[in-house]
């Protein structure tokens, strides 16, 4: 990813895009929680806190099946393990002190450390992480008040197609990435095992053996497929 | 969604990214290889998260309006459309789909 680096840092529709889509998450995700857990505070603190819609969408689908509180629980810490990979990636190329280190680790995102990851040096890779963390919560936090005080209002989200536009970020998010030969190894297979799994394997368990698909690409020589 | 649920969930998330940031990256920084495998990492798991987003729902595999809207966002990305253009445009492609065949 780092061959052919992005050098003009994230611009305003870039951030605009992120802080949009992480506006319809924040409303959709907000509205699923607080019509299974009922109570608005609740539904506010666990946004805030938990700090990863994937973690409370998959505890949910879980409880939703039918499964144990124990194995909901299991299942949102599982797809969350794609944050800690998330900051790994970033901490390899992160140069700050321990405490930038510690609020960024745990601010780890898909959108801000892949574009950060697309930066060419520690400076830039520092200044875009930073703000794309501050364009996804200028989104989160009012889409998660929207979605918890005025989410009746909006009705079903799915009406508005609002479930596409977080694959949609992510997509874009990775474009760069897949316009080279080993991003794009790593894209298809990954995906690809995902397709595979889902229906076997555990809730969560698809998005972590994806990560065979970087293993699967690290071999292969780097080259544009395109530009 | 009890509040200890909640505390679970926001620690053990927590102590996951805090691990992959101070035992991850050290590790990545001392090894070119897995430095360059980190970097590959958000593509392949994006991927993935891109897939089950799309084209599953539950356990099963479901092709429907959303794979659509995601087509036209896969062209605009080739295409180096803007995000926000990308984003809408999937959004509202899924939505007009859904409206004209009442799913």
């Amino acid at each position: 990813m780092t061959e052919q680096a992005v050098r003009s840092g994230p611009g305003w529709g870039l951030l605009g895009g992120i802080a949009f889509t992480f506006f319809a998450l924040g409303v959709t995700v907000n509205v699923l929680v607080l019509e299974r857990v009922g109570s608005e505070a609740k539904t506010i603190v666990a946004a805030i806190v938990v700090n990863s819609a994937t973690s409370e969408l998959a505890y949910l689908a879980v409880r939703d099946a039918g499964g144990s509180v124990v194995a909901a629980v299991i299942a949102g810490l599982v797809v969350a393990s794609r944050f800690g990979l998330l900051a790994a990636s970033l901490g390899s190329r992160l140069e700050v002190g321990r405490t930038q280190r510690v609020l960024a680790g745990l601010q780890a995102f898909d959108p801000n450390v892949g574009v950060a990851m697309q930066q060419a040096s520690p400076r830039e890779v520092r200044r875009a992480f930073w703000m794309v963390t501050a364009a996804l919560h200028a989104g989160w936090w009012p889409g998660t008040f929207v979605g918890v005080f005025l989410g009746n209002v909006i009705g079903d989200a799915q009406r508005w197609g609002l479930d596409v536009v977080f694959p949609a970020l992510l997509l874009a998010i990775i474009g760069n990435a897949l316009r080279q030969r080993q991003g794009m190894v790593a894209a298809v297979v990954g995906g690809a095992l995902c397709a595979l799994l889902v229906p076997i394997a555990p809730a969560g368990v698809p998005i972590i053996v994806s990560v065979v698909g970087a293993v699967v690409a690290v071999r292969i020589r780097p080259v544009a497929v395109a530009s | 969604m009890t509040w200890t649920v909640i505390a679970v969930l926001a620690g053990g998330v927590a102590l996951q990214r805090l691990a992959g940031m101070f035992v991850g990256g050290a590790v990545l920084a001392r090894v070119p290889t897995l430095a360059t495998l980190a970097s590959l990492i958000p593509a392949a798991v994006v991927g993935a998260v891109v897939v089950q987003l799309s084209i599953t729902t539950g356990r099963s595999l479901v092709v429907d309006e959303r794979l659509i809207g995601m087509a036209v966002a896969g062209v605009l990305v080739w295409r180096k459309a803007p995000m926000v253009v990308t984003i809408v445009a999937a959004a509202a492609t899924t939505a007009v789909v859904r409206a004209v065949f009442g799913l």
